[in-house]
């Protein structure tokens, strides 16, 4: 995440991996790509920003990891735990409100 | 091993980062560094582009390794108030300490029979050599119980990755509490006092077990840091 964001989007990145391990499992690397290529490249982590986020959630029991072999690598995978999914559902509806909050103000703006 | 690795696993190693995390970290690192650079590769570069460009997206590993020590810092509460953990906590710690030791000594007075028994106990204390044995059994035990609560705060320190610094702050105040904080007992008589002069046989010594258990954790960190430094 870029140093220049806003303070009121500190949590964004915790929703978004957080979003992703929701519906499966991940090594760091890939949820870095994927965060780039499901926001349409407009969020990108830092590659290596990824891990220290990681370690927090896992040092939270808010996802585990798991080491396994695929396709000969062996590679750190990531999942949400039921405390994960818990603070995914705060956040989300933290972020809903925020956007809606952000909508109205906008809509204003340009009635 | 590529020139990002070895420079992360020094500073992580200099930050006083537990062996088991820093394997663990630094494959981490090097499996994400790998899947980079294959990208590159498949996008076209060649070998020593592919590297410079993982590199590239990788950023500064000293500062990732400062980032990724302070995530593992704010996972713990005395991590993120370390100030009170290791500046604060161990001025309390020596009463608490005082407290365990009388139960302790009360509890080995039990041990050896003496329980509540005031005929023994007066026979003890009005014998010197019985009293002798007993002070030296409570000296024992008072040094004991500070290396042992300056113990606990280094592995607190270790397990909160704050490093080496505030776990050298915490064993210079549990120093400075042991030559304050002070118990003595004579015949008839238990005194507990907090003033410089406690009237205690070598009170300097007890000021001295932090700052051995503090010299014996540096030696340690630096072995290990030399160990491990080597590629």
């Amino acid at each position: 995440m870029k140093k220049t964001n806003p303070s009121f989007l500190n949590g964004v990145p915790e929703l978004l991996v957080l979003r992703l391990l929701a519906r499966q499992e991940m090594y760091g690397y890939q949820i870095v790509e994927e965060i780039r290529t499901r926001t349409g490249e407009a969020l990108a982590f830092g590659e290596g920003c990824i891990y220290p986020y990681l370690y927090y959630l896992e040092a939270e029991k808010q996802v585990s990891s798991r080491r396994q072999e695929v396709e000969g690598r062996n590679r750190n995978y990531y999942k949400l735990t039921a405390r994960g999914r818990k603070r995914l559902e705060a956040l989300t509806s933290e972020w809903n409100r925020v956007t809606t909050g952000v909508s109205l103000l906008m809509g204003e703006q340009h009635a | 091993m590529p020139d990002f690795i070895e420079p992360l696993r020094r500073r992580l190693l200099e930050l006083g980062c537990p062996m088991k995390q820093l394997r663990r970290l630094v494959r981490e690192v090097a499996d994400h560094r790998e899947d980079l650079k294959q990208a590159a590769v498949a996008v076209g570069l060649s070998g020593a582009d592919a590297d410079a460009c993982a590199n590239a997206s990788l950023g500064d590993p000293l500062v990732l390794a400062e980032e990724l020590m302070m995530a593992l810092r704010r996972s713990f509460w005395w991590g993120r108030h370390y100030v009170v953990t290791f500046g604060l906590l161990p001025l309390l710690a020596y009463p608490i300490l005082w407290a365990l030791l009388l139960v302790l000594q009360m509890a080995l007075g039990f041990a050896l029979g003496y329980g509540w028994n005031w005929k023994k106990l007066h026979a003890v204390v009005n014998n010197p050599v019985a009293f002798h044995h007993l002070a030296t059994v409570y000296q024992f035990m008072d040094y004991a119980a500070i290396a042992l609560v300056t113990l606990l705060f280094c592995w607190l320190a270790r397990r909160a990755f704050v490093g080496l610094k505030w776990m050298v702050v915490s064993c210079a105040i549990c120093s400075l509490c042991a030559i304050i904080w002070w118990g003595r007992i004579e015949p008839h008589s238990f005194f507990m006092g907090f003033s410089l002069n406690s009237h205690l046989h070598m009170p300097w010594f007890r000021g001295a077990i932090p700052l051995l258990v503090a010299a014996a954790m540096y030696v340690l960190q630096r072995r290990t840091t030399r160990r491990f430094a080597q590629p």
